[in-house]
């Protein structure tokens, strides 16, 4: 047995929050080291993941299997190359997100505080998770922390947006766990075993009309986490609402959950659900791209700008992972990536912007640049990198997406290419109205500079913006052999299930034992 | 001899009921703490007994007393039921103008009254313990002499009560006309011998499954319940939302259990409790949306529970359905307890806008309570996501699954109302002075205890699965 590392970088944000409950309330520094400490240490461990990590095999790696409760219910983490970068996009951020909420939350510290790390917790558990079982635990575990962080801290419409959060994520969630349970009595009818394994689900073979819907309920689950037109309205209206710390990590984690939802679970178990519901789900991103784009333009407040603009980049994603091949996944993958740190950074800036000003309207700025010179920079950053320039992270996901889709799809590349013209323009618009031009509202005038804290969480974002932009083999070359994996396992299904419903269960045995798990 | 031995647990709880309403007249009234401990010990030492039988297996008169680990392990979690009511009890009874003795009488009484119920299979036998239960609950609900509310509590009760007595001594004199059988299993293998059932016979059964549809609370069956519940004395309504309703479920369990194992083919039982059960998860927690007092929100919430526990039924999954009693047993105690940490001399705190701000003001009340809501809401790492997932996945093993997407859509509309008693404590300001007392340890061993009886049994339950695999391996 080797040393639990994956285990380690899931719970420790977990004890870290157990410790701050004893923690008095009035101490702000002690509270804020300890969980900066803790935040810190996941993410240096979580390093650790990233130069031990094998990239020749598409195997899951740092496995941890063990018995739970019993009846297929396992304690069983591992992560390949697909999840991997989720886990360390999430301890990267979180410091930065405990960093920029030290001035923007100012009572109830503590809380906020326990609630973030349990959200890491939640988030991390759902990436590592390879039993459907604990998956879910997670999943919904997760939404707990988001609730309160929502709910507490929130504009002033936070209670609806908070209910709208976790009631429209229960509807899906929920059904995908009666199709957990369709397939986990399935299972256990073809082969007498109890599992809610992921690499035993991939193995089974099921009948067409019963994948259906088995995919639709799991489709459902993700694409309103996703969220994909026509589930997305909930997203606006959390991200307006929640705390910039929240709206970080909603942004810029929690989209991708659903995402990688898609990648691990729906379509591998469904392929044949999914070739049958390709053209849908594939018209559905387009229209998530353009119309979230579009509504982006109209916004009048600069954070559902930003979500909108989320729409239409996840619509992007979406349509990458649905073409099915090794390029457009990656790019999603990758994609994903950037769209977590141009947006979380957008999140963070516009957040930077309202503790001056506390109003996020694009009208009541103006000339902003002026009078915050390194503000200006970093803001520009941000959205050339959400636009996608080159030499930035954002172009090179975007380009290698839309290889991947002109390779399924012409129609659908050329007309997802919308999604850069539209981010240029609702983008740059923005950025023309709040920080160029003449001043005209005079209370920007007393807008001081960012600070050395503010400068400092940023930099780090930056960093690997430019990084991620000029020399993406880092990462890439990661997730090659996990995402030829998996497409291989899409596109050859037959030749690798092993398991035919009513065969008995010895044959089932028998093959199982020369699988590699 | 022996079977006076095998009679001991029941005999400790009988005995010890009297003799504390014998030490009653004795003892003053600001002592009336004594009594609570001799009751605690009382059930200590049947608790004691009970594990110390756990591999007897005995059953004398005719299965009139029938012990076996199901009804054990059943009695164990009634006995932990009657500890924590009486705990949370103690400072209640007092501050709020209760402070009698016979509580603590009347509750052993109910608690043997529950334990005849699960060690007999002898209908008769059941029905007197019925009785039992049933008479010491009218007695606990008019508690609060001195409350309307209680009073109306307590007469609607008995009314309703001996309603549903009278459907089940009909339904088991048709069922005994039909087939000259009062046992639990002769009247199974009546109904699995029979190839000419009797409609009587099929009536019958109905009439008794409706007459403990009435105790449980499952709709149609459930009127009498939000309004019992809000008068009763709050432990009190802490123990009707447990305690009848897992005896009531422990009896259909050896009923239907040996039924469906009989291999008896009656379409029209399982659509009956199928049609029962989607009536009571979904009306359940649509009228739960709609009330502004917590005690009356947590009553509709047990009735949907209930609902819920009824699909463990029709899933013919035994071990889901006694793990889910199990688990609710913390979670709805807990959720009471923390209620009643709520209230001080003379008033207790039951409005939703008492709880504006709570979780701030009194954050360790707070956060068990948020704990035991999201519990009850079947939030994971809870016992009660665990206890759903059992009994859903075992009803979708057997078939069921529209039965299941309806369950999980009302509990959607459960986690409304459970997450709306979140906002008021957390996410709204506090709207009017709430001055509590908090001198109350046993209150608060009580919460802590279901805390960590929620979280064991979401997190590790392996042990108490081990134990409910062997209660439930009769059948």
């Amino acid at each position: 047995m080797s040393f639990p590392i994956l285990s380690l970088v899931t719970f420790f944000p977990l004890l870290g929050a157990i410790l701050l409950i004893f923690i008095p309330k009035d101490k702000k520094g002690t509270l804020y080291t300890i969980s900066l400490f803790v935040v810190v240490i996941t993410f240096l461990v979580s390093l650790l993941l990233y130069f031990n990590f094998d990239s020749k095999t598409a195997d899951p790696q740092f496995v941890e299997n063990g018995a739970w409760l019993g009846y297929g219910i396992n304690y069983h983490l591992g992560i390949d190359g697909i999840s991997l970068f989720f886990v360390l996009l999430t301890t990267f951020l979180l410091p930065i997100a405990l960093l920029s909420s030290w001035s923007y939350i100012q009572e109830r510290i503590k809380e906020y505080l326990i609630f973030m790390l349990i959200l890491e917790t939640g988030i991390i558990g759902v990436f590592v998770s390879l039993n459907l079982f604990l998956f879910y635990v997670f999943w919904e575990a997760m939404l707990i922390p988001m609730y309160f962080l929502i709910g507490i801290w929130g504009g002033k419409r936070r209670i609806y947006a908070t209910f709208k959060f976790v009631l429209f994520t229960m509807l899906g969630s929920l059904l995908m766990l009666v199709a957990i349970f369709v397939l986990y009595s399935f299972f256990y009818k073809a082969t007498g075993i109890y599992s809610l394994e992921l690499f035993d689900y991939y193995q089974l073979m099921l009948s067409p009309g019963l994948q259906i819907w088995l995919f639709l309920a799991f489709t459902l689950a993700f694409a309103i986490k996703v969220p994909m037109f026509p589930f997305h309205t909930w997203l606006p209206d959390a991200h307006v609402e929640a705390p910039t710390g929240g709206s970080v990590i909603l942004a810029a984690v929690l989209l991708k959950m659903g995402a990688y939802g898609f990648l691990r679970f729906a379509i591998p178990i469904f392929p044949e659900a999914v070739a049958k519901f390709l053209p849908v789900l594939m018209v559905l991103s387009l229209i998530g791209i353009i119309y979230g784009g579009l509504m982006a333009l109209i916004q009048k407040d600069i954070k559902s700008l930003v979500a909108y603009s989320s729409v239409s980049h996840m619509g992007l994603i979406m349509l990458a992972i649905f073409s099915l091949n090794i390029e457009a996944t990656e790019g999603a993958i990758y994609q994903m990536l950037n769209h977590g740190l141009s947006t979380g950074m957008l999140f963070l800036i516009v957040g930077i912007l309202y503790e001056r000003s506390h109003t996020r309207l694009i009208k009541d700025f103006g000339g902003v640049s002026k009078q915050m010179p390194v503000f200006s920079a970093f803001f520009l950053v941000a959205m050339l990198s959400s636009v996608g320039l080159p030499g930035l992270n954002g172009f090179v996901g975007e380009i290698t997406c839309f290889f991947g889709i002109f390779s399924s799809s012409r129609l659908f590349a050329i007309l997802s290419i919308s999604t850069v013209i539209l981010a240029a323009a609702y983008l740059l618009w923005m950025f023309q109205r709040v920080m160029q031009g003449p001043i005209t509202n005079e209370k920007v005038l007393s807008y001081k500079d960012m600070n050395k804290r503010e400068i400092g969480y940023l930099i780090p974002i930056v960093i690997m913006m430019f990084w991620m932009g000029i020399y993406p083999q880092t990462f890439l070359r990661k997730m090659d052999a996990s995402v030829a994996h998996y497409i291989n396992r899409i596109k050859n299904k037959e030749k690798v299930f092993v398991l035919q419903p009513k065969n008995p269960a010895d044959k089932y045995a028998k093959e199982k034992d020369l699988k590699p798990r | 001899m022996n079977s006076l031995y095998a009679l001991a647990p029941l005999l400790t709880i009988v005995i010890g009921a009297l003799l504390v309403l014998l030490l009653e007249a004795f003892i003053k009234t600001e002592n009336k703490d004594y009594l609570a401990y001799v009751s605690l010990l009382l059930l200590i030492a049947c608790a004691v007994v009970c594990v110390h039988f756990w591999n007897a297996n005995f059953s004398y008169f005719d299965g009139m007393l029938h012990l076996d680990k199901l009804a054990l392990f059943l009695t164990l979690l009634f006995l932990t039921a009657g500890a924590f009511v009486m705990l949370i009890g103690m400072k209640y009874i007092a501050l709020q103008d209760a402070n009698f003795g016979e509580f603590y009488a009347l509750l052993l009484l109910a608690l043997s009254g529950m334990m005849i119920m699960v060690s007999s299979v002898n209908f008769l036998v059941i029905f007197l313990g019925l009785e039992v239960l049933s008479v010491s609950s009218y007695a606990l609900a008019g508690l609060k002499r001195k409350d309307e509310k209680s009073s109306e509590s307590a007469i609607k009760y008995f009314l309703m009560g001996s309603f549903a007595g009278a459907f089940l001594v009909f339904g088991l004199a048709l069922l005994y006309g039909a087939s000259q059988a009062i046992t639990i299993p002769e009247i199974i293998s009546y109904f699995t011998a029979g190839s000419e059932t009797q409609p009587m016979a099929l009536i019958g059964l109905g009439m008794v499954v409706i007459g403990f549809a009435f105790k449980i609370a499952l709709v149609p069956f459930h009127m009498w319940t939000p309004d019992v519940y809000e008068g009763a004395p709050t432990p009190v309504t802490a123990f009707f939302s447990v305690g009848p309703k897992s005896v009531g479920f422990a009896v259909l369990l050896r009923l239907f259990f040996s039924y469906w194992n009989g291999g008896f083919k009656s379409e029209v039982m399982h659509w009956l409790l199928w049609g029962i059960a989607v009536l009571t998860m979904v009306l359940g927690n649509l009228i739960a949306l709609r009330q502004k007092n917590v005690k009356r929100i947590l009553a509709y919430s047990s009735i949907a529970h209930a609902g819920y526990i009824l699909v463990a039924i029709l899933a013919r999954d035994s071990a889901s359905l006694v793990f889910y009693l199990t688990a609710y047993l913390f979670m709805n105690i807990g959720a009471f307890g923390a209620l009643i940490a709520l209230s001080k001399k003379g008033k207790e705190y039951l409005e939703l806008d008492d709880f504006a701000g709570i979780g701030f003001t009194y954050p360790w009340i707070g956060a068990t309570m948020a704990v035991f809501l999201f519990s009850l809401a079947g939030f994971p790492p809870t016992g009660g996501f665990l206890a759903k997932f059992y009994v859903f996945s075992a009803a979708v093993r057997q078939g069921l699954v529209p039965l299941v997407i309806i369950g999980v859509l009302a509990s959607l509309i459960s986690v409304f109302y459970y997450l709306r008693i979140i906002v008021y404590m957390y996410m709204k300001p506090p709207e009017r002075e709430i001055d509590i007392n908090l001198e109350n340890p046993a209150l608060f061993l009580v919460l802590f205890l279901c805390l960590y009886g929620v979280l064991q049994l979401g997190i590790f339950p392996g042990n108490i699965l081990t134990i409910i695999k062997q209660a439930v391996s009769i059948f």
